[in-house]
């Protein structure tokens, strides 16, 4: 099992100190994620979607439940070994690409290899193999700024991939993309599935998305309605 | 993450607001020369005034007067006391200056030489002690000697005046003219030549005038060979005037040493050595006795200094502290997107340090050039002011200020710790960014 969400709550508590209310967002997840799946959450906005992601990123801690990730019981993680856990085990891409936008798309896409201390002859061959395979290898000296949107995206996937980690997590990936972009993210993303095993876990309201996930699961006011639905019974072979 | 490149992070940062790091680092210059130049007026004032005090005498010599004892023939030091003091641990010389007890009318060339009087010493032990010449070697024949640097002044010239080079002499014979009254009031001269190896040190004191003839063991040896008399001195024999007359100590008569001193091998093994003898009873005083108190005085002065030195760079860290809180709360979505992707909160806290300790190296070594040219135009430009306001001489070589490397050292130290105190807080505010209010652009 690759994420395993067991009996996760999660509420977060709003106002001043001493007068906080309580907002329940999670209710009694239990999510499966199968290595080399790629699973879609849908539901309705503020549904919890992004909150589920961002327990199983260690953005947040739950209130109550227990996740593990890659067969590791992250649930306790100091703030210093989620940032080492993230960085050997997780990928991210978000919806506004988050770019540091004083850095070059190299510099950008390098950082993952930097906070690993890797040494800069080493960075320089894998940054421009994975610009040169996401297509924006002649950008390498450009910002942020100076780079559309799909661009940008392609930069940011570069980043999410630079260590080779098992799990990608992505928050609307594709909600700032037209549809021909949209198009080409969703073959990259079912190349890297087919190629490199990677599995997949995407939030989207879409329905092109959607399709693409091995399965999908819907979350409805914080419950996980068919956790088993859509390809429950699929299991990946390989 | 590599040290190489967090400096690079660093360098980028810096070049983002290139005038407020320039505040910045100006402020903490100013802070760290003033604090340099402040303290380096204790520095040359005790310099200056040390020197002073230990004018041409060694820091590592102990003047030996006497042992104590009941009359005063036994209070003098002879052989085996000499002996004893060579023996003590870490001495690493004892030296004697034993005036000639007679004229020797000294004459070069067929003139008189200005001389007070001829010296024995042991050279060997002065070549150990490190008897400063000014010119040529220290002698190794019986019948070498070394001459003072007064020694060519002819009489009754001006004391300001500078003596013709006295290393002109160096190889001529100087003829001494030993005599000694016999017994039976006959006169016996003899005429001892020797040859000029060496010219004795300048004494550093303006006024002292050095025109003795230093003589060897072998040459005292040779003179009290022909009057047989201890150092030479001259027999008188009784007469009208002088019923009693005066028979000098003889050869085989116990000898008596002047002028000893004890030169230790290390100024720090003065005050142990100076113990260890002044228990054994011996009368004795060292400059650094004299120094020790003139230097504690001085020490407390100097952490004065600094410290009020520290002040000014502790202002001055109100800046980096304000820069480095700006620099976090610009660099706050940044540092978030690094967290997202997997930044360690130690990594980011290092970054933000070292950006802090750079503008404080920065800094301290701005202000470590600034206060080297400060002094420097203190001591060319007080004595000129001193002399044009109060019509006051200041002594020749005075230093109002002096940086010895290790107060650069220690001001530098001061302001990295200043610097990592004052960027301290900032950097672990930069850690505690929170990762979803950045990627929601939200800070
Ligand atoms: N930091 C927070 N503090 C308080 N409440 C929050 C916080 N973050 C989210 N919420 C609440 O939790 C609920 C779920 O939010 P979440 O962002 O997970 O929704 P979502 O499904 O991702 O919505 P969308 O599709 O619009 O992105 C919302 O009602 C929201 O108001
Ligand atoms: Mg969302």
């Amino acid at each position: 099992m690759m994420i395993e969400l067991i009996q996760v709550n999660h509420q977060f508590a709003i106002g001043k100190k001493g007068k906080e209310r309580v907002v329940p967002v999670l209710h009694h997840i239990d999510l499966h994620v199968k290595k080399g799946e790629i699973v879609a959450i849908v539901g309705r906005s503020g549904s919890g979607k992004s909150t589920l992601l961002n327990l199983i990123s260690g953005y947040i801690r739950p209130t109550s439940g227990t996740i593990r990730v890659a067969e590791q019981d992250v649930t306790g993680l100091s703030e210093g070994d989620w940032a080492n856990f993230r960085l050997a085990h997780l990928g991210f891409i978000f919806q506004s690409f988050q770019l540091i936008p004083s850095m070059t798309a190299f510099e950008n896409a390098e950082l993952p290899l930097v906070l690993k201390g890797i040494a800069l002859s080493e960075r320089k061959k894998r940054v421009m193999e994975l610009l040169e395979q996401m297509g924006v290898a002649e950008y390498a000296g450009h910002y942020p700024g100076e780079l559309s949107g799909g661009q940008q995206q392609r930069v940011s996937i570069a980043r999410s991939l630079m260590l080779n980690p098992p799990i990608v997590l992505a928050d609307e990936p594709t909600g700032s993309l037209d549809t021909d972009n949209e198009r080409q993210l969703l073959a990259l993303i079912r190349e890297l599935n087919r190629d490199l095993g990677i599995t997949f876990v995407l939030i989207t309201h879409d329905d092109q998305v959607a399709a693409t996930a091995h399965r999908t699961v819907t979350l409805k006011d914080g419950y996980l309605l068919n956790a088993y639905g859509k390809g429950a019974e699929y299991s990946y072979e390989a | 993450m590599k040290l190489k490149d967090q400096i690079r992070f660093v360098r980028q940062n810096m070049k983002k607001n290139k005038t407020r790091l320039f505040m910045t680092v100006l402020a903490t210059a100013m802070g760290c020369s003033f604090l340099i130049v402040l303290a380096s007026v204790g520095f040359g004032l005790q310099k200056s005034i040390v020197d002073k005090i230990v004018g041409d005498r060694l820091v590592t010599a102990i003047d030996i007067y006497g042992i104590e004892a009941h009359d005063s023939i036994e209070r003098q030091l002879g052989l085996s006391q000499i002996e004893y003091l060579r023996s003590v641990d870490h001495v690493k010389a004892v030296t004697y200056r034993n005036q000639v007890r007679q004229q020797l009318s000294p004459s070069l060339d067929g003139s008189a030489v200005n001389s007070q009087g001829a010296v024995n010493v042991d050279f060997a032990a002065e070549t150990k002690a490190g008897f400063a010449l000014s010119a040529g070697t220290l002698p190794k024949a019986d019948d070498e000697v070394v001459i003072g640097y007064h020694i060519r002044i002819p009489p009754g010239t001006k004391p300001n005046e500078e003596p013709p080079a006295a290393d002109e002499w160096l190889g001529k014979t100087i003829n001494l003219e030993v005599s000694q009254t016999q017994t039976d009031g006959s006169e016996r001269k003899t005429t001892i030549p020797v040859k000029i190896v060496g010219v004795a040190e300048k004494p550093s004191r303006e006024w002292r005038i050095d025109t003795n003839i230093y003589i060897g063991n072998g040459l005292i040896a040779k003179i009290e060979d022909f009057t047989q008399t201890q150092w030479g001195e001259q027999r008188i024999v009784p007469d009208k005037k002088n019923p009693e007359g005066y028979e000098p100590p003889g050869l085989q008569d116990p000898r008596f040493y002047n002028g000893v001193q004890v030169i230790a091998d290390g100024a720090n093994r003065v005050k142990g050595i100076g113990e260890v003898i002044r228990k054994q009873g011996y009368f004795i005083h060292s400059i650094a006795d004299e120094l020790e108190q003139v230097n504690l005085v001085f020490l407390i002065m100097k952490i004065g200094l600094v410290f009020v030195g520290t002040i000014a760079v502790l202002i001055a860290s109100i800046g980096i502290y304000n820069t480095m809180t700006m620099a976090v709360t610009e660099r706050a979505q940044d540092i978030g997107i690094m967290k997202a992707i997997g930044a360690h909160p130690s990594a980011i806290r290092r970054i933000f340090l070292l950006e802090s300790a750079m503008i404080g190296i920065l800094g301290a070594l701005i202000g470590t050039v600034v206060a080297y040219v400060v002094s420097f135009a203190v001591n060319a430009g007080l004595p000129l002011v001193v002399q044009g306001f109060m019509n006051e001489k200041v002594p020749e070589g005075f230093r109002f200020s002096w940086i010895p490397a290790y107060l650069a050292a220690l001001a530098a130290l001061i302001s990295l710790a200043v610097a990592l105190l004052s960027g301290s807080r900032p950097a672990r505010r930069a850690t505690r960014v929170d990762v979803l209010r950045a990627l929601r652009r939200d800070l």
